[in-house]
């Protein structure tokens, strides 16, 4: 009997096949971003009218330039709104990212992101199912299926509800759908995103951001609840500036000495041939006074007023 | 009898897992080593960093870099003047920095080891050296030495024995890892935020594509720089293949 | 109103959408149902040849007597399907009533109205009070009349128990909104209604989902998709009110395009309302005395 069960136990594990080497990287963990650029857009914030280096068409342009900030306060119902699922990444917010396994085979089928800011959560599926239909309803962080290339990890993503390009209201429609390709090298994890919005940008508006793995965060709860705090003048009001009156827009080329024509934008503005096209600044300065030392080891965060070295 | 089965056991689990093993290869050039290609003609796309990127920041403007209260006078004491009457109109194109300028970059094989990038903006040229280091480095240089390999891939551990023990699968690298040393002291922008000759770099190039064809890379780049940064600086740029070189446009460096 | 399609050529997309109620959507309006114990309350019936698909698709979920139609306006459709469902309908009614609900102003409207709507599709069991409320299925349906806003007879319909508001053409993401003037719509009853619609809305964890909103055409939508829809009507009427004040006539505001940056994301080749439309009723609304 148990000379037969041997013989059996090596007939089959004889014509096992050799297992496939998968590609697989685990991007588990806690993960704190990195702000080693455009750290003064990110987190202190975008300044009005700054749309530069975004493929925005002339649409985007005037919902920025009518955009009043006051919107986010006044209308309780963007009070607690989190980032769409492609400006996340870019956010002010730790994250962390968990294995989802199916409990019948143990295997992978998704990544769970979970950000800190309003607690935002995502699920990138791996399992190939299909994205909902048109008329299934959109939400912030969009519908994200995944397939790997090696060590990468090719996202894309769909049913996005209207946001925001950047935080001073250069919109992105609820019509665009994003990829993202997220790659780790030791502990750093890069992510890069490029988001087609075929009612707001002329091409694709490519991106990427780094994270550093984090073990030792441990990320709270980030509870909003809304509320009316300012009276409104009258009940159908929602801040806005008529077409060119808004008078915010001038400031950044002026804190920052830049010729006002780059501030507008645009696809031709992403390629090294546009600095022949860009002229001397209205009003020179001789040196940096605004956000000079954001990210440097005194004031890491930027959170240090501007105006202070 | 149960020894007899045990035996069965890894024998059958060494042919079926393993085979043969197989005879040594010849260790591959980087060239043939290469999971992806990375040749062609590539323009940066500036989308981040923008007023940092296109044009010469402010002096005094080191807005996102991590650097140490130390560095701060050097930062506001960038004199372009006495940059340029030095001969030192280079120094913002170091290794550390020439891939955040905006400009185009050919990449090909000058051999079987050997990755040559071109890039038009400051007419550099990096070299990526596949193998081991030499002994003798020449002299520091504003694109230093870069010791480039195809990333490992994760090997699966214990061979993915697939009984009793969970199986561990690898994962294929498609990522190029380069590492620069040897490196002339720098500026990390044109407005004179510095590295020192401290400085290591080290680069991460990963391919990808669009589904409307676009092909990119990007290229994560960290500098260690023990003296002027209390952190790793990390940036991340970004390349899109372009059909030919007929954009190509090799400057010269300038100090402003 | 919208070009009749090739009917058969139509197939229906259900999508459940919270709690006992389903949104279905042929060539018309978009269709609420809701389904359950007792039996069936359609919101809205599109165009008649589709009633045959649209009764198919409310039978794979629940074989009880459709009971309740409510009509969100008088527009065609909307209301095209009631008399062919209410045929359809009947067989499983065994005696019981099926009542067409809608605001008096439907009804007023749709006894003029060329060609008329049979008899039996006609909402006789019309309402003048600002709401008027029913128990179905196990949920309190509150049909609440937004006065001049899409028409003069507007209904929004809360499933209060299943946390879903139908809003008929009140609501068009993706599209201008159909201010019909001549029918006693009013941009300041649109804005209103929609304002009402996010008093009606509570949103879930991170400000999406909670209650869901069905549109008069498109998808599913919340409470967020409503402001955004919300702001940018007010948002327009601010602008022409503005250009009125300046004296701008309505040529002069049309050239002044007040709606460019929303065009993108509000016009298509197939748009109902294209921007000279939606520009030339808010005047209308603003300057009408």
């Amino acid at each position: 009997m148990a000379r037969r069960f041997a013989l059996f136990a090596g007939l089959a594990l004889l014509s096992l096949p050799a297992m496939p080497v998968q590609a697989q990287v685990d991007f588990s963990g806690a993960w704190a971003p990195l702000f080693h650029e455009d750290l003064p857009e990110r987190i202190p914030g975008p300044e009005l009218g700054d749309y530069m280096g975004i493929p925005v068409n002339d649409a985007a342009r005037l919902r920025g330039d009518s955009y009043d900030a006051d919107r986010i306060s006044i209308v309780t119902e963007y009070q607690c709104r989190p980032h769409g699922g492609d400006y996340s990444m870019r956010g002010l917010s730790n994250m962390r990212i968990d294995a989802v396994l199916d409990p019948t085979t143990q295997q992978l089928v998704a990544w769970h992101t979970r950000m800190g800011f309003q607690e935002m959560e995502r699920t990138v599926w791996l399992d190939g199912r299909p994205h909902p239909g048109p008329l299934a309803p959109h939400t912030w962080q969009g519908f994200s299926t995944a397939t790997w290339d090696g060590n990468m990890l090719n996202v894309y993503t769909t049913h996005l509800k209207e946001s925001y390009l950047r935080r001073n209201g250069l919109p992105r429609s609820d019509k665009a759908t994003f990829t993202e390709h997220w790659v780790r090298h030791g502990n750093y994890l890069t992510v890069i995103t490029v988001i087609t919005d075929p009612v707001f940008l002329t091409a694709p508006l490519e991106r990427s951001q780094s994270w550093v793995s984090d073990p030792g965060q441990r990320m709270g709860r980030d509870v909003c609840e809304y509320n009316q705090e300012l009276p409104k003048p009258r009940p159908d009001y929602v801040p806005n500036h008529l077409p060119g009156t808004n008078p915010f827009l001038k400031e950044v080329s002026e804190w920052y000495a830049l010729p006002s024509a780059v501030m507008r934008g645009g696809e031709e503005t992403m390629y090294p041939e546009y600095r022949q096209k860009i002229g001397a600044p209205e009003k020179p300065k001789a040196a940096c006074d605004r956000y000079c030392n954001c990210g440097a080891q005194d004031n890491p965060t930027c959170l240090v007023a501007p105006r202070s070295r | 009898m149960k020894s007899f089965a045990v035996t069965l056991f890894f024998a059958g689990l060494s042919w079926s897992q393993f085979g043969p093993p197989p005879p040594a290869a010849p260790p591959k050039s980087g060239r043939e080593a290469a999971p992806v290609d990375l040749t062609g003609n590539w323009v940066s796309i500036v989308a981040e960093d923008w007023r940092w990127r296109m044009l010469t920041p402010l002096k005094g403007d080191a807005a996102s870099i991590p650097y140490k209260p130390d560095a701060r006078k050097v930062i506001d004491g960038w004199d372009p003047a006495k940059d340029e009457a030095a001969g030192l109109q280079c120094k913002a194109y170091g290794a550390p920095a020439v891939m955040r300028i905006p400009g185009r970059v050919r990449i090909a094989w000058q051999d079987e080891n050997t990755l040559k990038l071109e890039l038009d903006q400051g007419r550099q040229t990096r070299t990526f050296h596949f193998g081991p280091k030499p002994e003798k480095l020449p002299a520091p240089s504003w694109q230093g030495y870069s010791a480039a390999r195809w990333e490992p891939s994760l090997p699966p551990e214990g061979n993915g024995l697939p009984v009793g023990i969970s199986p561990r699968f690898g994962a294929h690298s498609r990522s190029l890892e380069v590492a620069t040393t040897n490196l002339r002291e720098g500026y990390l922008r044109k407005n004179g935020v510095p590295y020192s000759d401290k400085t290591a770099l080290t680069e991460y190039y990963d391919l990808f594509r669009e589904p409307n064809g676009d092909t990119w890379f990007t290229v994560t780049t960290i500098v260690n720089d023990p003296v002027y940064l209390f952190t790793p600086f990390v940036t991340s740029t970004d390349f899109k293949k372009e059909p030919d070189d007929s954009k190509f446009s090799p400057a010269p460096c300038t100090v402003r | 109103m919208p070009q009749q399609p090739d009917f058969d050529k139509i197939q229906m997309q259900v999508q459940r959408v919270q709690g006992r109620v389903y949104m279905m959507t042929g060539a018309g309006g978009n269709s609420a149902v809701q389904v359950g114990g007792d039996g069936v309350l359609i919101v809205d019936t599109e165009f008649a040849p589709l009633a045959p698909k649209l009764m198919a698709e409310i039978r794979k979920l629940n074989q009880g007597p459709v009971l309740f139609i409510v009509n969100t306006h008088f527009h065609a459709d909307h209301v095209g399907g009631n008399a062919a469902l209410a045929r359809l309908a009947e067989p499983d009614l065994k005696g019981a009533p099926l009542k067409i609900i809608g605001h008096e102003n439907v009804l007023n409207r749709l006894a003029k109205s060329q060609p008329a709507l049979p008899v039996e599709g006609m909402p006789v069991d019309e309402y003048f009070t600002p709401f008027k409320d029913l128990r179905m299925n196990g949920e309190a349906v509150i049909i609440y009349h937004e006065p001049n806003a899409h028409t003069d007879g507007d209904s929004v319909i809360l499933f209060r128990g299943s946390d879903v508001v139908a809003t008929g053409d009140i609501f068009t993401p993706g599209g201008y909104p159909f201010l019909d003037i001549d029918h006693g719509g009013s941009v300041q009853g649109e804005i209103a209604a929609l304002d009402h619609i996010l008093d009606l809305t509570v949103p879930g964890h991170t400000q999406e989902g909670g209650t869901y909103v069905i549109p008069g055409h498109g998808r599913v939508c919340d409470e967020a998709d409503v402001v955004e829809f919300r702001d940018m009507v007010v948002i327009v009427r601010d602008r022409i009110q503005d250009m009125i004040k300046r004296k701008m006539t309505i040529e002069q505001i049309k050239a002044a395009r007040p709606t460019s940056d929303y065009d993108t994301e509000y016009v298509t080749a197939d748009s109902f309302v294209k921007p000279d439309q939606f520009v030339e009723a808010v005047y209308r609304s603003l300057t009408k005395r």
